[in-house]
């Protein structure tokens, strides 16, 4: 009776371990260097870009997703989901980049027909 | 019989598997025509570095591929490929971009100095016509016996050369003496030009008054007539009021009558 009693008890311990290692499955992430991309493609104006706004887009959602893998203890999973937010993030700036060199290529050509077309 | 069935069944089931495995997800898809699409343009010239590094990338996913086919890895791997070659096209334009805006800018500059350049030949141009005209206006004015008063220049034409007795009207003879007078003028068109009509003191003062004004304008009609600008020629009947000489002798009376051009000096 005595072992039975000692079983049970050793049963609950089990599953109350059990219980609490699955309840504490959220793991870590380092977030830092995909919300970094993010920001410096919202300076570098990327929202107002159609094509940058985007992949800015897709990189927050991205870090949301990796957040919610985080919390599910799938960590490697988490971890590479961040790559992906972080890629998105730097694609954005580089089409914000892109879109000012546009404009200013496109500006300068204007002053050049400008100036032509008063001194003719 | 049962052998044969079995060996078919299991090269099916192998053909099976093989094409499953064989399919890319498609994040691979896309990221081997991303670097298609880069390595095609101008990313290989111009922004070669970012090429290779999308290249790189893109051989990481297909070995992850090859060795786990259906993984995350793979997937995520294949999707930064994809963005690293996006943005390698994306540098390349911006590239293209910024040595148009460069080309531009240099344009701009070259233009620039050639209209400086233009400018400088044209004032020097317009310098030396100026003075050109200044020369013969000058010789002009010394063949008119023009004086040099307060009020400017001042051109005296005897009015018996210009009007009959009492008219207004010129003379045809006057003519040839205004053609002088005129073309003198118009080498100074931005001066501004007084005609006074002036009369002796025979008859009455309203009338001389208004015959000064009459002739005045014909005069100004005339060099008007020849090019200069109206807006720069002002005609005023002075009448008996500004003598020159004695009204008590006919040849006083003679000089009183008479027609001033007054060329401003400003």
């Amino acid at each position: 009776m005595k072992n039975l009693h000692i079983s049970i008890i050793m049963g609950f311990i089990i599953i109350a371990f059990g219980i609490a290692g699955c309840g504490s499955s959220e793991v870590a992430v380092n977030k830092e260097a995909s919300t970094s991309a993010i920001r410096a493609a919202q300076e570098v104006g990327a929202t107002e870009v159609p094509r940058a706004s985007f992949y800015l887009q897709l990189a927050k959602e991205g870090v949301v997703k990796a957040e919610n893998l985080a919390n599910e203890g799938e960590k490697e999973q988490a971890e590479s989901m961040l790559l992906r937010a972080q890629s998105d993030a730097e694609l954005a700036i580089v089409l914000s980049h892109g879109d000012a060199d546009k404009t200013e290529a496109t500006e300068a050509l204007e002053r050049v027909k400008k100036l032509q077309q008063t001194n003719k | 019989m049962k052998s044969i069935k079995y060996f078919f069944v299991t090269v099916i089931v192998a053909i099976f598997i093989g094409c499953s495995a064989s399919l890319p997800p498609q994040e691979l898809k896309d990221a081997r025509m991303s670097y298609e699409k880069a390595s095609k343009g101008q990313a290989l010239k111009l922004v070669p570095a970012e090429l290779h590094k999308a290249e790189v990338a893109l051989a990481i996913a297909e070995k992850s591929f090859l060795e786990d086919p259906n993984s995350f890895t793979t997937r995520d791997l294949a999707y930064i490929a994809d963005r690293k070659a996006k943005m390698a096209e994306g540098l390349a334009n911006s590239a293209v971009e910024k040595a148009a805006a460069e080309k531009a800018n240099k344009d701009y500059e070259i233009a620039q100095a050639e209209i400086i350049e233009k400018a400088k030949v044209d004032l020097a141009k317009s310098k030396s016509e100026s003075k050109l005209k200044a020369d013969q206006l000058a010789a002009a004015l010394v063949k008119l016996a023009a004086k040099e008063e307060e009020r400017g220049l001042v051109i005296t034409l005897s009015g018996s050369v210009l009007f009959a007795s009492n008219k207004s009207e010129l003379m045809p003879a006057a003519q040839n003496k205004l053609n002088e007078v005129s073309d003198a003028l118009l080498a100074t068109k931005e001066r501004k030009l007084t005609i006074e009509g002036h009369t002796d003191s025979q008859g009455a003062i309203s009338y001389n008054l208004d015959l000064a004004q009459n002739r005045a304008e014909a005069v100004r009609s005339y060099i008007i007539s020849r090019g200069y600008p109206s807006d720069m020629i002002f005609a005023q009947g002075i009448g008996e009021g500004r003598p020159i000489a004695d009204n008590n002798s006919a040849e006083g009376r003679a000089n009183n009558r008479r027609v001033e051009i007054i060329i401003d000096n400003k």
